[in-house]
């Protein structure tokens, strides 16, 4: 056992005289600067901001129906109460009306199921881990 | 389109449940006839919304819904015999307006009036502060079509 290392002929991988060449593991590059905003934006970026705030997106209805303004006019908060109540009177025809296609479509899937499944023993149609329709 | 349509469903419905036509309505007569529905079939949808508070399982409240279907039906078909030209107008114009109620009351209190004198049915929005006029009445309001 192991006679071909003993015998002066057995040709061992050794390191390359002088050495391995250093592997580059890892990157040398150096450290990004910290991306920030044009000269412009830095200097006057938060008071364009603050002065467009009652007009852009986010704070335009905040702003405008804000209950400090409430004192002028209470009818911001109104036109949304009354949108609001719209939709709640709404809310049981639409949910009839989706109930009902929700139903017919899980009965009929529940029928191909069953229809597809009837040679396996121990199936159970419906079960809520293989069901598509959600019950809660 | 607020006339009422039977739509197709995806599958059709099991024999044992009783048909239904579905409201065809689109969202600009419904939200023009919204409140009315809320007054007209306030028993139907409570009951309705009683019976999703058991169970939330679609199944579980089809007759219910039924009755809901029904009576919103109900009321736009009569709607629709009365105040034709109103209810034409106003959710004519809300759909060219955003459906924003704000910008049609021009056309909403010759609505409201035919509703009141025909059917009896006011709208009503409920939660307006004590003591003031509710927004759909007030003359001269702040938000109109065009700001000046």
């Amino acid at each position: 056992m192991f006679a071909y290392l003993s015998n002066g002929n057995a040709r061992r991988d050794l390191p390359p005289a002088g050495g391995f060449e250093t592997v580059k593991y890892k990157r040398n590059l150096p450290p990004a600067r910290a991306r920030r905003p044009s000269h412009p934006r830095r200097r006057h970026g938060p008071v364009r901001v603050w002065l467009l705030a009652p007009w852009t997106g986010q704070y335009r209805e905040k702003v405008r129906c804000a209950p400090r303004h409430c004192a002028l006019s209470c009818q911001c908060l109104e036109l949304k109460r009354e949108n609001t109540w719209a939709r709640i009177h709404l809310v049981p025809l639409l949910l009839a009306e989706g109930d009902r296609a929700l139903y017919a479509d899980a009965q009929h899937a529940h029928a191909v199921e069953a229809e597809i499944m009837k040679d396996v023993k121990g199936w159970v149609v419906s079960n809520p881990y293989t069901s598509m329709v959600a019950t809660s | 389109m607020s006339t009422t349509t039977e739509q197709a469903a995806a599958a059709a419905p099991p024999q044992e449940i009783p048909k239904v036509a579905e409201l065809g309505t689109t969202s600009a007569p419904l939200k023009s006839a919204a409140f009315f529905i809320g007054a007209y079939c306030k028993e139907y949808n409570e009951d309705f919304m009683l019976c999703k508070a058991e169970s939330r399982e679609p199944g579980h409240c089809l007759k219910e819904g039924r009755r809901v279907t029904r009576c919103a039906t109900d009321l736009i078909t009569k709607m629709r015999e009365n105040c034709l030209a109103q209810f034409e107008a106003h959710w004519g114009c809300l759909e060219q307006n955003n459906q924003q109620y704000y910008r049609c009351r021009t056309e909403e209190r010759p609505l409201n009036a035919c509703m009141f004198e025909k059917l009896g049915l006011t709208k009503v929005i409920p939660g307006t502060p004590e003591g003031r006029k509710q927004i759909h009445e007030i003359e001269n309001p702040t938000l109109k079509r065009q700001q000046k």
